[in-house]
């Protein structure tokens, strides 16, 4: 009995001993980690901006539903519609109500304000993390002629973007592609540029020949492209101010094509055809003097550079199917990264150096897919009856590329993917399009 | 002696006597019957049980296997669902209402026409063998027209069975496996990891270190360290908070000027004021507190770098559960540059303030436990969806 009643005193001092030390052990804040969460577009809202003065009004009104679509259209963000709004903006400069914001779950809110003056219009802007009661960065102007209003609207759209995201912009950008016209059988072709958005279409070439893979210079100031104007595929070289082109040297009997140009913007590399066999050269575009980097009896072709101007990722059938390969530009053995099930082709170097985009045929579909530049981690973005020719945004982060429909009366169209395979959706262009090519971010 | 001790005595008593008497004067005792019993010679009993046998033969006709006629029929041909076009006279398909004993159902004529056709040219079925009473049909149970052939029911099943041959081209279905739990999962609610205070008090480090052994801590006029962010706090202002978090600097304790006993003393008051009260959340309170922040980060708008930063922040709470959203801070950050972790650390920050409307569901009386957070935002595995 004594031991019994030893034993219960022993524990009740067990447990008031453990219950203080366990407080004791509790010291220090509570912690937590957390690795779910959600992918949603965040909310944003993008009063109309202030106009200052009557005539502004108008412009005001589209600069701010062009930054409103920007956003959305990536697909990352959600537009908070204006009929939801508790508060309105008047005053550029006013405290902003953050709980009405709030309360309509608006976590960007963009304001702004424009000036038309003497033809120029000026553009103020600031963005707000609704929840921080805080500003994001600092307010911005853009200032130019009336006329660019878009491409205010995208720069700061651009910023926007870029604050909230973490990612480079894009918006402020420019695509060349060739405009398609006409049946299969008798499809007419000339070259054009647009916004990224489908917007402000001019077209470079008239359609008496066939042109073929337009491709932007580094700064976006030429465009190289294949023309059979000749009656052979020749590559031209087109100054998109002046919309002025000359061809590049070429040597009788040859066929030259896929052209690309270096990081530098004074080299070439392309795919030449000479006695049934296809290798790949470069070329000065000062001197004309080109230089083979490859010698292989296999079709060696659509060479794209690394952002450092190191290296190439071409394609080769080598192999005994096409094939992706890479290889210094300084010459060396090529290294093949692609080893999947089907035919690769038409690889392009992202601009961030991280990935390699490309068309892939396997089991009659054709995909848009991404691959690092060792091979590794293959992803596969799009499918469809055929989808090829992508062109990286200026961020590396969203692909464009030309989709075409099956049957005989089967149009070509643009279409653009986040390198997550999120946000597939078409281009708007006035015709069918194909071999798009993104440009740099414009000055 | 009382009265009622009187009546219950007498009461007793002729009922004692009545059991013991009551048979004598009855008159008298019920008759019994009686049974005269005749006597039988083995010979005798045997000759009646032969004839009770043969009885019995006679009384069950059906159980005895005499020789019956279902043989005979059996090689006999079915008839042939053709019966001769004899227009009956009697049109009615149905049997007439008086009760004819000879006349089967309705539904069972067509079938039991069997009338013996050796011109059949097919054998459908045997025929059912004869019952002992049935009569041989009459003339006017023949189907009054021509009938359908006999319905497949009577035929055996001759249901083909599908081959499972193996198909070259594909493999043959496989039947959805279900995913099998690990052998280690149980259906039995598993108890919380801690707060048994028993358990507890069994782990070594807390039973060995009483409060009073640990050393100095910070004084609450001590100024706040600086946190070790690298992106500036929105308010630089220091938070009023005197409870700090664990911040590497020892407080260095001016012990030549103190008394030891002293010091104790007052560390021991003041521990007493500073410590956590009551047990630590729970494993659920963690968890509700986690997935309620859970829901409110979105890391949809993420550049790809900052979806590869994990971020470390820190808020320090009321208690009413709301977060102070001008202590949200960064602590640390890992997998991305600067520019990553500040993205990173937005999202997190708006994850905190955003699912705090209302204040989160913490419990009051473990307040001290969470008056400060570090949450570690994790987006490894969203970057894999």
């Amino acid at each position: 009995m004594m031991m019994k009643h030893l034993a219960s005193l022993f524990l009740g001092a067990v447990c008031l001993f453990g219950a203080t030390g366990a407080v004791v052990a509790q010291d220090g804040p509570l912690r937590i980690e957390i690795t779910d969460g959600v992918i949603e577009p965040l909310p944003f809202a993008v009063p109309d901006f202030v106009p200052g003065s009557g005539e502004a009004g108008e412009t005001a009104r589209q600069i701010s539903r062009v930054i409103a679509a920007d956003l959305t259209g990536t697909g990352l963000f959600r537009e908070v519609p204006a009929s939801a709004y508790i508060s309105q903006v008047a005053d550029f400069g006013a405290p902003v109500a953050y709980a009405d914001w709030k309360a309509i779950n608006a976590q960007a809110l963009i304001t702004g304000a424009v000036n038309v003056a003497g033809g120029n219009v000026t553009v103020q802007f600031r963005v707000y993390d609704v929840f921080s009661d805080s500003e994001i960065g600092n307010g911005l102007q853009f200032s130019g002629p009336v006329a660019g209003w878009r491409r205010m609207a995208h720069k700061v759209a651009d910023a926007v973007y870029s604050r909230i995201t973490g990612e480079g912009a894009y918006f402020d950008s420019r695509v060349v592609y060739v405009s398609e016209t006409g049946p299969k059988d008798d499809r007419r072709k000339r070259l054009a540029v647009m916004d990224y958005d489908g917007a402000n279409v001019q077209y470079l070439t008239d359609s008496s020949s066939i042109v073929l893979a337009p491709r932007f210079s580094p700064n976006g100031d030429r465009v190289l492209y294949t023309s059979y104007e000749s009656g052979f595929p020749r590559i031209y070289v087109l100054d998109v101010g002046a919309v002025q082109q000359r061809g590049l040297q070429s040597t009788e009997g040859t066929m030259s094509f896929a052209p690309r140009f270096a990081p530098d913007g004074q080299t070439v590399v392309y795919s030449l055809t000479e006695g049934g066999n296809t290798d790949i050269y470069s070329m000065s575009i000062a001197t004309g003097q080109s230089t083979r980097l490859t010698t292989a009896p296999s079709i060696e072709t659509a060479p794209s550079f690394s952002p450092d101007g190191g290296r190439l990722v071409f394609e080769s059938d080598r192999s005994g199917t096409p094939q992706l390969y890479i290889m210094p530009v300084g010459g060396g053995e090529p290294t093949r990264i692609s080893f999947g099930q089907g035919r690769y082709g038409t690889p392009v170097w992202s601009p961030r150096g991280d990935l390699i985009a490309f068309t892939k045929q396997s089991k009659g579909r054709f995909h848009i897919g991404v691959m690092r530049t060792d091979g590794s981690e293959e992803r596969l973005l799009t499918a469809s009856f055929l989808d090829e020719g992508p062109t990286w945004a200026p961020n590396g982060r969203v692909l464009m590329f030309a989709r075409e429909t099956q049957g005989a009366q089967g149009q070509s169209s643009l279409y653009s993917v986040d390198i997550t395979g999120r946000n597939l959706k078409a281009v708007p262009t006035p015709e069918g399009a194909s071999d798009p090519s993104w440009s740099p971010l414009q000055n | 002696m009382q009265t009622g001790t009187k009546i219950s005595l007498g009461a007793h008593g002729a009922l004692i006597l009545f059991v013991l008497f009551g048979p004598v004067l009855k008159g008298d005792p019920p008759p019994v019957e009686v049974a005269e019993v005749s006597i039988l010679s083995s010979e005798q009993f045997a000759a009646l049980t032969s004839q009770s046998a043969q009885a019995e033969v006679e009384g069950a006709p059906e159980v005895q296997p005499e020789p019956e006629p279902a043989p005979e029929p059996a090689p006999q041909p079915d008839p042939a669902p053709e019966p001769e076009p004899q227009p009956e006279p009697q049109p009615q398909p149905e049997p007439a209402p008086e009760p004819e004993p000879e006349t089967p159902p309705a539904p069972e004529v067509t079938e039991q026409v069997p009338e013996p056709t050796p011109d059949a040219p097919e054998v459908i079925q045997a025929p059912a063998p004869p019952r002992e009473d049935a009569t041989p049909p009459q003339v006017d149970r023949v189907a009054p027209e021509v009938v359908a052939p006999p319905p497949p029911d009577a035929r055996p099943d001759v249901v083909e069975t599908p081959q499972v041959s193996p198909d070259p081209g594909e493999a043959p279905p496989q039947e959805p496996q279900e995913a099998t739990a690990p052998e280690q999962a149980t259906d039995r609610i598993r108890p919380e990891p801690v707060p048994d205070p028993v358990i507890a008090a069994l782990a070594p480090p807390a039973s060995r270190r009483p409060p009073s052994a640990r050393p100095d801590r910070p004084q609450p006029t001590a100024a706040p360290a600086p946190t070790p962010a690298q992106i500036p706090t929105p308010t630089p202002e220091p938070t009023p908070e005197p409870q700090q978090t664990e911040t590497p600097t020892p407080a260095p304790a001016p012990a030549e000027t103190r008394d030891a006993v002293a010091d104790a003393l007052a560390e021991a008051l003041g521990g007493a004021t500073q410590a956590p009260a009551g047990p630590p959340l729970s494993a659920g309170e963690k968890e509700a507190m986690r997935v309620a922040v859970s829901q409110c980060w979105n890391v949809g708008s993420l550049s790809s770098a900052a979806m590869a930063t994990t971020v470390v922040v820190a808020v320090d709470m009321g208690q009413d559960g709301m977060p102070d959203a001008n202590s949200i801070r960064l602590l640390s950050s890992s997998g991305g540059d600067d520019s990553s972790a500040r993205q990173a650390f937005e999202a997190a920050r708006r994850a905190i303030i955003r699912c705090a409307r209302g204040g989160y569901a913490l419990p009051a009386e473990k307040y001290a436990h969470w008056r400060e957070i570090e949450m570690t935002f994790n987006p490894e595995r969203m970057r894999i969806r």
